[in-house]
C-alpha cells in the first residue's frame, strides 16, 4: 500500500474518480426523464464510455517517459494550432459559433486540446534556464505562445474558452519566476478597468498603486509610465463602456442583475439559482429535483450540471464536490512543488490553473457569481473532448508524481 | 520555510485555492441554507400551476319559476404565448375581429406558458374550422365556457343586461376576479353578479418547463367550483312578454309594480335588442347598427332616461296645495282656454276652455289653467318640498346601476341658473303642470303612483325575488323594504285618489278602463324640445285595496290619454286575467252592448238630425 502511494498520487486519483462519479450520477438523473420517454440522448452512457476511454488514456500517459512529453510539446502545440485553423475552414456550427471538427464518427473540439498543448509549449519555453520572464523580451515571447491560440479561439467566437488562455499565463509565469512586483504591475491595470466606474474603489486602487510604486525601487521612467498607464486605463474604460453595442451592455447588465430580464438572458441563471437554492441542505433526492426533471434548468448536462447536484443532493452534495476539487487542485500544486523537473512543475501548475479556472467560473456561474460563459465543469459536464483533455491532464500529473524525483 | 523559494509559491496557491473555494461554499451556503425557503417557493411556483375552474353561472327565472336565462355549452379560444406564431395571430385576429396589436399586447402581458383568453365564446362552426386547421395554428387552445342563453329575443335586454370580460377597475375592486373572467356588465347580471357568479374551483397540476401537465396534485387548496345561485326575479315573464307586444314598434317604457310589496312585475324599455348577439363576438354590423340607430336602443328608457312628466305631475301640485292648506278642494277658478301671465299668454290643452272648475274637475280634465294658477299660489319652496317627499330628483335605489336621478329644480337651482330672483313666475306655473326644467324617470313615476295607491306607504321597487342555492337546495328570500311618507293628511290622499278614479272613469284616462275592476290614474302629455309630445299614463288598480301600479311612457307618442292609457289598461287587464279576476268575455259583452247602444243612438240622432257629440277628450 505504502509502495503504491509512493508511485501513485492516490488522493488525486480518488478525487478525480469521485468527481467523475458525481458527474455520472447527475447525468443519469438529468437524462432519466427524457430517456424513459424514449426521446433524448443517453448522456450518461456516452459520458461513461468517454470516462473509460479517458481512464485508458490516463494509464497510457502514466507510463510514457516524461521526457517524451517535453520533447513533443512544440509538436503538439503546432498540431493544435493546425486543428484550430482547420476549424476556421471546416468548422461545424453550434450555438452560433464554429467550434467543432468532424473526424469520422466523432466530433472534436480542438480548443479543448489546445489548452493542454499551450500549457506544454509555454512550459517548455519558460522552463529554459536562458529565459528570464522578468525581462521584457522573454516575457513578450512567452506571451506570444498564449496570444496565438487565444486569437484563433476568440474569432470562433468562443470568448469563454479564450479567457482560459489568459488565465493560465500568470500562474505559470509566477511559478517560473516572474517577480511578485512585476505581476502586480500586470494585474493592476485590469483591476483599474474593473474599478473605473466606482469612484471610491478607483481612488483606493490609485492610492495602493502610488504606495507600491514609491516603495518599489524602479527607475523614474517606469514609475511614471505605470502611473500614467493606469490612469489612462481607468479613464478609458467608462468611455469604452459607452461605446459598447446595446446587446453587449445588456449581457453585462443581466449578469449583474439577472432579474432584469427573467425571460431572456437572465433565465438560465435564475433557474439555476432556484434549482440550487431549493435543494436546501440535504437536497430533494436522486431523480427527485423538479427543476431538473421538469427541465426548468437549462443546459443541465453541460453548463449547469453542478446545479443538478445542488438540487438533488443539496449543500451536502455541493460541499462534497467542492472538497473533491480542492483536494485535486491542491494535490496538483503539491506535485508542482515536489517535482524536481522544472518543466514538469510548470506544466503541473498550468494544468491546475486550467482545471481551477474552469471549475471556479462554472461553479460561480451556477450561483450567479459569474456570467454565463459556456465553460464546462471538468469531469462532471458532458463532453468527450473535454473529458479526454482533462483525463490527459490527470495522466500527466500522475506521471509527474511518479517521476517527481527525476530531473 | 523559505519565503522567496518555491514553498511560498506553493502556499500562495494553496491559500488562493482554499480562499476561492471557501467563497464559493459561502455562496452555496447562502442559497441553500439561508435563502432556501425562498427558492423552494420559487421552485414550486415554477412547476406547480393552478388551474382555475369556472363555476356555472346561476340561471335566472321569473317569479313563477319560469326560466328566463340559462347556459349553453360554448368554447373560448386561448393562445399560449410561447408557441404562438405570427401566422396564428393573423388568423385569430381575423376570426375574432380583434386588432393584431391587441392580441400581441395581451400575450406580452402574460407568462410564456400561460393560457391567454383571446376570443370569448366562438361558435361551433369557427371551432370546427380551427380544429381542422390546428396543425397550421400552433399555440391555439380552447376551453369549454358556457354562454348565456335567453328564452326571448326581445323585451329582456335592458332588464337583464350583458356579460363581458372583467376590466381593470373591476379587477381592482374584487380580489377573486382574474383577467379573462366574465362578469355581469349591466342591469340584473351586474347587480347580482356576485351571487350568480358562484365560486371558482382550483386544481393544481405539475407542469414541465414547456407547460405540459406531468401529473395532478392534491393540496388543501384544491376545490371544486361552486355554482352560482339561481336568481328568481320579481318579473312575471308572461306579463313582460305581453308588455313587449303592447309596446312593439314604439319607443318608451312600461313599468308595473306590485303595490303591496314593491316587486316589479314588468320593466320594459323599447326599442331594445337581442341579448344573444352579445354572448360572444358581437357581429360588427349588428353592433354598428345598434350604435348608430337614431333611437338609441342601447339606452334604458325605464330608469336611465329622464323626461318631463307633463300633467301626471299635477297630482304633486294638488297634494302640496291641499296638505299645505293653500286651498280647499272647493277652491274654483275659471278656465277660458288660456291664461294671461304678465305679457305672456299660456294656453290650456283644451282650446275653448273648461269653464269654472274645482280641484276634482281640474284633475279629471287635467286643466292647465287651473294648475297654472295653483302653481303660483303654491310657490317654488312648497312645490319642491313635496317633490322631494315623493323621492323625485333622486334614484329609487333599485338594483340597477346607471339609474338617472332626474331633476327637481329648487329656488337655489333657479338662483344659480338664472341669477338671484331672475326667474319668472311663468317658470313656476310651468312646474305645476309638469313642464319646465323638471325631469323624471318612468321608474320614479311608477314608484310615485305606487305610493299614492298605498296612501303614503312606499315599498321600495326591486327586481330580486328569491335565490336558490342549487347544491344545498336552500332558498333565500330577498327582503322587502318599506318606508312611510310622513306628514301627508289621509284626507288629502282620499281626495287626490278620488280625482284619479275620476280620470279613468270618464276623464282623460278613460281608455285605461277595466271592465269590472275600478282603476285610477292620471294622463300626461309632456311637451318637449325633441318633437311630438311624450305620452304618459300612471295608474293603479283596483281602486280599493290596490294590487298593481303602472307607468307607461311612449316617447313622442302624442296624447297620454290616447296612446299611453290604452296600453296601461290592456296591461292591467292581462294582469288581473292571470290573477283570475278578469273576464275578457264580460268585457266583450259590455263592448257589444255599448256598440249596439251607440249605433242605435247614432241612428236616432241622425234621424233627429242632431250632430254627434265629441268623443272622449284627452290630455
Amino acid at each position: 500500500m505504502i509502495n503504491i502511494m509512493k508511485k501513485i498520487d492516490v488522493f488525486l486519483l480518488l478525487s478525480v474518480l469521485g468527481l467523475i462519479t458525481l458527474g455520472l450520477v447527475a447525468l443519469y438523473s438529468s437524462s432519466y426523464t427524457a430517456m424513459s420517454q424514449g426521446v433524448g440522448t443517453n448522456y450518461f452512457l456516452k459520458q461513461l464510455i468517454w470516462a473509460i476511454v479517458g481512464l485508458a488514456g490516463v494509464l497510457i500517459i502514466y507510463f510514457i517517459p516524461h521526457r517524451w512529453i517535453y520533447e513533443s510539446a512544440y509538436f503538439l502545440f503546432g498540431a493544435s494550432l493546425f486543428l484550430l485553423i482547420l476549424v476556421i475552414f471546416f468548422g461545424r456550427m453550434g450555438y452560433g459559433a464554429e467550434r467543432w471538427l468532424r473526424v469520422g464518427p466523432m466530433v472534436l473540439q480542438p480548443s479543448e486540446f489546445a489548452k493542454l498543448a499551450t500549457v506544454l509549449a509555454v512550459a517548455r519555453f519558460i522552463s529554459q534556464d536562458s529565459v528570464n520572464l522578468n525581462r521584457l523580451k522573454d516575457f513578450m515571447l512567452a506571451a506570444l505562445f498564449i496570444f496565438i491560440p487565444f486569437v484563433l479561439i476568440v474569432r470562433q467566437p468562443d470568448l469563454g474558452t479564450a479567457t482560459v488562455f489568459v488565465a493560465l499565463a500568470l500562474p505559470m509565469f509566477y511559478w517560473a519566476g516572474l517577480k511578485g512586483d512585476n505581476l502586480f504591475l500586470i494585474i493592476m491595470p485590469i483591476l483599474m478597468a474593473l474599478a473605473s466606474t466606482h469612484y471610491y474603489a478607483f481612488l483606493f486602487l490609485m492610492i495602493v498603486l502610488v504606495v507600491f510604486l514609491i516603495y518599489s525601487q524602479r527607475s523614474k521612467m517606469i514609475l511614471i509610465f505605470n502611473f500614467v498607464a493606469n490612469i489612462v486605463v481607468g479613464l478609458i474604460t467608462p468611455f469604452l463602456w459607452n461605446h459598447l453595442k446595446p446587446y453587449q451592455k445588456n449581457r453585462i447588465i443581466v449578469f449583474l442583475n439577472p432579474e432584469a430580464d427573467p425571460r431572456g438572458a437572465g433565465y438560465q441563471i435564475i433557474q439555476s439559482k432556484v434549482a440550487i437554492g431549493s435543494g436546501g441542505f440535504g437536497g430533494k433526492g436522486f431523480m427527485e429535483g423538479s427543476q431538473t426533471q421538469l427541465r426548468f434548468l437549462p443546459e443541465q448536462h453541460t453548463d449547469f450540471i453542478f446545479a443538478v447536484v445542488g438540487e438533488e443532493f443539496g449543500f451536502i452534495g455541493i460541499f462534497l464536490g467542492l472538497i473533491l476539487f480542492c483536494i485535486l487542485l491542491m494535490r496538483g500544486v503539491n506535485i508542482a512543488s515536489v517535482s524536481r523537473n522544472r518543466f514538469n512543475g510548470i506544466v503541473a501548475i498550468g494544468i491546475v490553473t486550467v482545471i481551477a479556472f474552469h471549475a471556479i467560473v462554472n461553479i460561480g456561474m451556477t450561483i450567479g457569481f459569474f456570467p454565463v460563459t459556456g465553460l464546462p465543469l471538468p469531469f462532471l459536464s458532458y463532453g468527450g473532448s473535454a473529458m479526454l483533455t482533462n483525463m490527459a491532464m490527470i495522466g500527466l500529473l500522475l506521471n509527474f508524481y511518479k517521476n517527481r524525483f527525476e530531473y | 520555510m523559505n519565503l522567496s523559494g518555491p514553498d511560498i509559491k506553493k502556499y500562495v496557491f494553496y491559500i488562493s485555492i482554499a480562499g476561492v473555494f471557501l467563497a464559493l461554499s459561502f455562496g452555496f451556503y447562502r442559497l441553500q441554507i439561508t435563502e432556501s425557503s425562498f427558492y423552494s417557493q420559487k421552485s414550486i411556483q415554477n412547476s406547480v400551476k393552478m388551474i382555475t375552474r369556472i363555476p356555472v353561472r346561476g340561471n335566472i327565472y321569473d317569479r313563477n319559476g319560469k326560466l328566463i336565462v340559462d347556459n349553453r355549452p360554448a368554447f373560448s379560444l386561448y393562445l399560449i404565448p410561447s408557441e404562438t406564431t405570427d401566422h396564428t395571430i393573423q388568423v385569430i385576429s381575423k376570426l375574432g375581429n380583434i386588432p393584431e396589436k391587441d392580441i400581441r399586447d395581451k400575450l406580452r402581458k402574460a407568462g410564456n406558458f400561460q393560457l391567454v383568453k383571446i376570443i370569448r365564446q366562438v361558435d361551433m362552426a369557427t371551432l370546427t374550422w380551427i380544429q381542422e386547421n390546428i396543425v397550421d395554428l400552433p399555440g391555439v387552445e380552447w376551453k369549454s365556457e358556457p354562454k348565456r342563453h335567453y328564452v326571448r329575443t326581445s323585451g329582456l335586454a335592458h332588464l337583464l343586461g350583458t356579460l363581458g370580460e372583467v376590466d381593470d377597475r373591476e379587477l381592482e375592486k374584487e380580489s377573486q376576479l382574474e383577467p379573462g373572467d366574465v362578469v355581469g356588465k349591466k342591469a340584473v347580471e351586474r347587480a347580482y353578479d356576485d351571487i350568480l357568479r358562484g365560486s371558482k374551483g382550483f386544481k393544481f397540476v405539475k407542469v414541465d418547463a414547456l407547460g405540459r401537465v406531468v401529473e395532478a396534485l392534491s393540496t388543501d387548496k384544491t376545490a371544486e367550483p361552486y355554482p352560482g345561485d339561481q336568481l328568481f326575479l320579481t318579473i312575471d315573464l308572461r306579463l313582460q312578454a305581453y308588455a313587449d307586444s303592447l309596446m312593439d314598434g314604439k319607443r318608451g317604457a312600461l313599468i308595473a309594480i306590485d303595490t303591496r310589496t314593491g316587486e316589479i312585475l314588468t320593466m320594459l324599455s323599447k326599442p331594445d335588442y337581442d341579448l344573444s348577439n352579445f354572448t360572444g363576438i358581437i357581429p360588427t354590423d349588428i353592433w354598428n347598427k345598434l350604435l348608430h340607430d337614431p333611437y338609441h336602443p342601447l339606452y334604458d328608457r325605464a330608469c336611465q332616461s329622464a323626461y318631463p312628466p307633463g300633467s301626471t305631475y299635477k297630482l304633486v301640485a294638488a297634494i302640496a296645495a291641499l296638505n299645505e292648506k293653500i286651498i280647499t278642494p272647493s277652491w274654483s277658478t275659471d278656465c277660458p282656454g288660456y291664461f294671461q301671465l304678465g305679457r305672456r299668454t299660456i294656453h290650456c290643452w283644451k282650446g275653448d276652455g273648461h269653464g269654472v272648475l274645482n280641484l276634482a274637475g281640474a284633475i279629471k280634465n287635467s286643466c292647465n289653467v287651473y294648475f297654472y294658477k295653483l302653481g303660483l299660489l303654491i310657490g317654488i319652496d312648497a312645490w319642491h318640498k313635496y317633490s322631494k317627499l315623493f323621492h323625485f330628483g333622486e334614484t329609487t335605489g333599485i338594483e340597477l346601476t346607471n339609474e338617472n336621478p332626474g331633476l327637481v329644480p329648487s329656488r337655489e337651482y333657479y338662483n344659480k341658473t338664472y341669477g338671484e330672483n331672475r326667474y319668472t313666475r311663468g317658470m313656476l306655473a310651468n312646474l305645476a303642470i309638469g313642464q319646465g326644467e323638471l325631469l323624471v324617470t318612468p321608474l320614479q313615476m311608477a314608484q310615485f303612483v305606487s305610493i299614492l295607491a298605498n296612501r303614503g306607504t312606499l315599498y321600495k321597487p326591486h327586481l330580486g325575488y328569491k335565490l336558490l342555492d342549487p347544491v344545498r337546495k336552500s332558498w333565500k328570500k330577498i327582503p322587502i323594504r318599506s318606508e312611510r311618507i310622513a306628514g301627508i293628511d289621509s284626507s288629502v290622499f282620499n281626495f287626490v285618489l278620488k280625482g284619479m278614479r275620476e280620470v279613468v272613469d270618464g276623464g282623460t284616462g278613460a281608455r285605461a278602463t277595466l271592465y269590472g275592476i275600478p282603476a285610477a290614474g292620471k294622463t300626461g302629455t309632456a311637451q318637449n324640445p325633441h318633437g311630438n309630445s311624450h305620452a304618459w299614463f300612471i295608474g293603479f288598480a283596483p281602486y280599493v285595496n290596490p294590487e298593481i301600479a303602472i307607468c307607461v311612457l311612449v316617447e313622442n307618442g302624442g296624447s297620454g290619454g290616447h296612446v299611453a292609457a290604452p296600453i296601461a289598461g290592456a296591461y292591467m287587464k292581462k294582469y288581473f286575467y292571470y290573477e283570475g279576476k278578469y273576464d275578457y268575455s264580460v268585457e266583450r259583452r259590455i263592448r257589444e252592448i255599448a256598440a249596439k247602444r251607440d249605433s242605435l243612438r247614432a241612428d236616432s240622432l241622425r234621424a233627429l238630425n242632431v250632430p254627434e257629440p265629441d268623443t272622449l277628450e284627452s290630455d
